[in-house]
C-alpha cells in the first residue's frame, strides 16, 4: 500500500540541512540580504527563523530550495550540495508552504494536494489513496476534497496548503509564517494540530516566523536573526528564555520572558494539588472530614460523576445537608486538561476569574486542580528551567481517534 | 461610417425583388414600392431565402477569422508573456492594425492580395488581434503572484505552471476577449462585400436598398441574432471550462 510505503520512508527520510556561508545579494545591491550564514538544522527537528522584517528570514529559507539563488555559499541537505541539483526536481522534494498559502485557485482541495504526486507520475490510485489520507492527517473532512479554494475558510486553506505540501513524503520541510494570515484562536489549533503531526512524521522543518512566541512554541530550536540574516542566537527555546546570548536577543525576547516560559510546559507536567472530590449521594460527613486534612490544599469539594468528570463545586450551603446533592451550587469555571499549554491555563484561569481550575485527563477524569499559586511558584522557582523540555519530546496531546472516544 | 459608404459603386452586388417593377400596376401597388413604408412584410416572406447563403458566408468569415485571430494573437500573447519588453511594442502593433477602419483595410489589401475571401479574412482577423491579445495578456498577468510562487516552489517547470496554472486562470479573460472578438467582427464582417467576399452586406448595401428598408433590416437581425448565438455558445463553455468560477460565487463567505 503506498501510505505505508510513504510512512516507512518518512521514518529514517528526514534530512538535515547545513548553512555554510550561505550568502545572497540581490542584483548589484552592495549589502547582502543575507551574509554568510551558517546554521545546522538536525534531521527531525524544527528549526524556527525568527526576526524583524527584512532580516533576511524568507531569503534564507528560499535558498534551501532555490527559489533564491545562492550568491555565495552552499547548503547541504542530508550532506547533498543544492547546487548540484536540478532546481524543479529538488524542489520537489522539498515541502514548500509559501507565506499568502498560494493554493491554486481553479483546482479542487484534491487536485491541489495531488500537484506534486503527479508531476512524479504517481498513478491515479496511489494519489487517491495519498490525498485522501492527507486530507485526514491535517484534520479535514474528506468532503471538502471536490471543492475549490474560495470555498474554504482561512484556517482550512492553511491546513490543504500544509497538506500539500506533505503530499510526497518530503524528508525537508520549508514553512514561511504558514499560520500568519489567521486569526489567534485558529492560529493556536493549527500549532497544536502541527506540533501533534511533527510527533508523528519528524520531518526537518525550516519554519519562519516574526512572532517571538510562535517561534518559542514551535521550535526544537530557535535562531533569532538580525539584518542580513545574522544570527545572534542559535538555541532551545528554554535556552534563549533563560539565557539570551545578547540585548538584541534579550529585547527581542521581550520583557515577559518568565511568563513566555510557560508556554514551554504543558498542565500535566506539574505537580498538581488535589480537592476533595465528592459524588451525588455521599455522605456530606465524609467530605467535610476530608476538607479537613491538612494535605488536601483546596478549600472546596469538586462534585463529580460516576465517571469522575468534573460537575461543579460544592459550597458550605450544598454540603449543608446529609447527603451530596445531583448538582453543585457554584459552577465549575475553566476546565482544563492535562495537555494544555500552561500558558494558555493561565489565560484560561485569569479570564475565568477563577483561583482553581479543575484539570482533567484525555477521557475527561480529574486528574487534579491548578491554581494560580502554582503557578507563581513554578516561576519563581530555579529548578523550573531544567524540567523544560523541546517541544518533541514534550508529553503530546492524546491523538484525534481517543479525543472522540472520549467525548462518546 | 456606414452611411457614407452607401452610395459606393462596389456596393452595387445586392438587387430588389424582381417582382419591384413587374407588379406595378395600379391599386395592387405591392409595399416595397411605397417609399415610406419601412418593413414589408409581403417581400420579407417571400424573399427570405435570398439570405441564407450569405448568412452562411457571413457566419463562415467570421468563425474562420477569429479562429485565425486568436491563433495569432494567442501566440504573439505568450511570446511577449515569456520575453517581457516585446509586450508593449506587440500591444502597439497590433492597435495599429485595429485603429485602421476596416474599409481602408480591405481597399488597401486588395491590390496584393486582390478580391475575394482571403482578403476579407486577412483585414478580419487582422482586426481581432488586438482585442484577443489584450485579453490574454490582461489574464496571464492576472494571475495571482501566490499561485505562481507555489506551483515554482512546487517544482513545476515554467512551461507547467504556463500550461497548468497561467492559462487555466487567464480563461476567463480570453475567452472574453474571444466574444468581444467575434460580436464586433460579426458586424463588420458585413463590410466584406467590397472585397467581394459576400456576407449579409450583399444584402445591405445595395443602392436600391436606400429606398427601401426592409432587406437592411431582415440582414441586420440576422448578423444580431447570428452575434447573440455564438456569444452564448462561448458563454456557456467558458462556463463549463471554468467551474471554479461558479464556486466562487456561490460561496460562504
Ligand atoms: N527579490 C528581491 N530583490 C531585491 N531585494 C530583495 C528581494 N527579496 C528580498 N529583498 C531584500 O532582502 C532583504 C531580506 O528580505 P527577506 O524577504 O528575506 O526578509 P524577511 O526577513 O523575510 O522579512 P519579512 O519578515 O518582512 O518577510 C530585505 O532588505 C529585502 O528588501
Ligand atoms: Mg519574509
Amino acid at each position: 500500500m503506498p501510505a505505508a510505503e510513504a510512512t516507512k520512508q518518512s521514518q529514517g527520510g528526514a534530512s538535515s540541512v547545513v548553512y555554510q556561508g550561505a550568502t545572497k545579494r540581490y542584483g548589484h545591491s552592495s549589502a547582502p540580504a543575507v551574509d554568510h550564514l551558517d546554521l545546522e538544522v538536525e534531521a527531525g527537528e524544527i528549526c524556527v527563523l525568527v526576526g524583524p522584517s527584512g532580516c533576511g528570514k524568507t531569503t534564507s529559507m528560499r535558498m534551501v530550495n532555490r527559489m533564491v539563488e545562492l550568491t555565495e555559499g552552499d547548503i547541504l541537505i542530508g550532506g547533498e550540495s543544492v547546487k548540484k541539483r536540478d532546481a524543479a526536481r529538488l524542489r520537489r522534494e522539498i515541502g514548500y508552504v509559501i507565506q499568502q498559502v498560494g493554493l491554486f485557485p481553479h483546482r479542487t482541495i484534491t487536485q491541489n494536494i495531488a500537484t506534486v504526486p503527479q508531476l512524479l507520475g504517481w498513478d491515479k490510485e496511489r494519489v487517491r489513496a495519498r490525498t485522501a489520507e492527507l486530507l485526514a492527517l491535517v484534520g479535514l473532512d474528506p468532503e471538502l476534497g471536490d471543492r475549490f479554494p474560495v470555498q474554504l475558510s482561512g484556517g482550512q486553506q492553511q491546513r490543504v496548503g500544509v497538506a500539500r505540501a506533505l503530499a510526497v513524503d518530503p524528508p525537508v520541510m520549508l514553512m514561511d509564517e504558514p499560520f500568519g494570515a489567521i486569526d489567534p484562536i485558529n492560529r493556536e489549533r493549527l500549532q497544536n494540530e502541527f506540533l501533534r503531526l511533527q510527533a508523528e512524521i519528524r520531518k526537518t522543518v525550516l519554519f519562519v516566523t516574526h512572532d517571538i512566541d510562535e517561534a518559542i512554541k514551535m521550535g526544537d530550536r530557535i535562531a533569532i536573526m538580525k539584518q542580513h540574516g545574522r544570527v545572534e542566537q542559535y538555541a532551545t527555546p528554554s535556552e534563549i528564555l533563560i539565557t539570551p546570548a545578547n540585548e538584541f536577543v534579550e529585547d527581542f525576547v521581550g520583557s515577559d520572558r518568565a511568563l513566555k516560559r510557560l508556554s514551554l510546559m504543558r498542565v500535566g507536567d506539574i505537580s498538581l494539588w488535589r480537592a476533595p472530590n465528592a459524588r451525588p449521594g455521599q455522605s456530606t460527613a465524609e467530605v467535610r472530614a476530608e476538607l479537613e486534612r491538612p494535605d488536601v490544599e483546596v478549600p472546596y469539594a469538586l462534585l463529580v460523576d460516576e465517571r469522575e468528570r468534573p460537575q461543579g463545586w460544592l459550597t458550605k450551603r450544598d454540603l449543608s445537608g446529609d447527603t451530596v446533592p445531583a448538582t453543585a451550587d457554584a459552577p465549575l469555571g475553566p476546565v482544563l486538561e492535562t495537555s494544555d499549554v500552561m500558558r494558555d491555563a493561565l489565560a484560561d484561569l485569569l479570564q475565568g476569574e477563577s483561583m482553581y481550575a479543575p484539570v482533567v485527563d484525555h477521557n475527561g477524569r480529574i486528574a487534579g486542580i491548578l491554581s494560580i499559586e502554582i503557578i507563581s511558584e513554578f516561576l519563581n522557582s530555579p529548578v523550573a528551567a531544567t524540567e523544560e523540555q523541546s517541544a518533541v519530546e514534550r508529553p503530546l496531546a492524546p491523538d484525534r481517534a481517543s479525543e472522540i472516544a472520549a467525548d462518546e | 461610417m456606414n452611411s457614407g459608404l452607401l452610395g459606393m459603386p462596389l456596393a452595387a452586388v445586392g438587387e430588389v425583388g424582381e417582382g419591384f417593377f413587374k407588379h406595378r400596376t395600379g391599386a395592387t401597388l405591392p409595399c416595397q414600392a411605397r417609399p415610406a413604408h419601412l418593413f414589408c412584410w409581403d417581400w420579407a416572406t417571400e424573399h427570405i431565402n435570398r439570405f441564407g447563403t450569405p448568412a452562411l458566408q457571413q457566419f463562415e468569415l467570421v468563425v474562420i477569422s477569429v479562429l485565425i485571430g486568436f491563433a495569432i494573437a494567442f501566440i504573439l500573447a505568450l511570446i511577449a508573456h515569456r520575453f517581457k519588453p516585446l509586450q508593449f511594442p506587440l500591444l502597439a502593433g497590433t492597435g495599429v492594425l485595429f485603429a485602421i477602419p476596416s474599409i481602408a483595410f480591405f481597399m488597401l489589401l486588395l491590390p496584393i492580395t486582390g478580391r475575394g475571401r482571403e482578403t476579407a479574412i486577412i483585414a478580419l482577423s487582422a482586426y481581432t488581434l488586438q482585442i484577443i491579445y489584450r485579453n490574454v495578456m490582461q489574464g496571464l498577468n492576472n494571475v495571482p503572484d501566490s499561485a505562481k510562487d507555489a506551483a515554482r516552489g512546487m517544482g513545476l517547470t515554467e512551461r507547467q505552471i504556463l500550461w497548468k496554472v497561467e492559462l487555466p486562470l487567464a480563461i476567463p479573460e480570453i475567452v472574453g476577449g474571444i466574444r468581444i472578438a467575434t460580436v464586433s467582427t460579426v458586424a463588420i464582417a458585413t463590410l466584406a462585400v467590397f472585397a467581394n467576399a459576400g456576407g449579409l452586406g450583399s444584402q445591405i448595401y445595395s443602392s436600391s436598398n436606400l429606398v427601401f428598408p426592409t432587406a437592411i433590416i431582415i440582414a441586420g437581425a440576422i448578423a444580431i441574432l447570428m452575434a447573440f448565438a455564438i456569444d452564448l455558445v462561448l458563454l456557456t463553455a467558458q462556463r463549463f471550462a471554468t467551474p471554479w468560477r461558479r464556486a466562487a460565487s456561490e460561496a460562504v463567505p
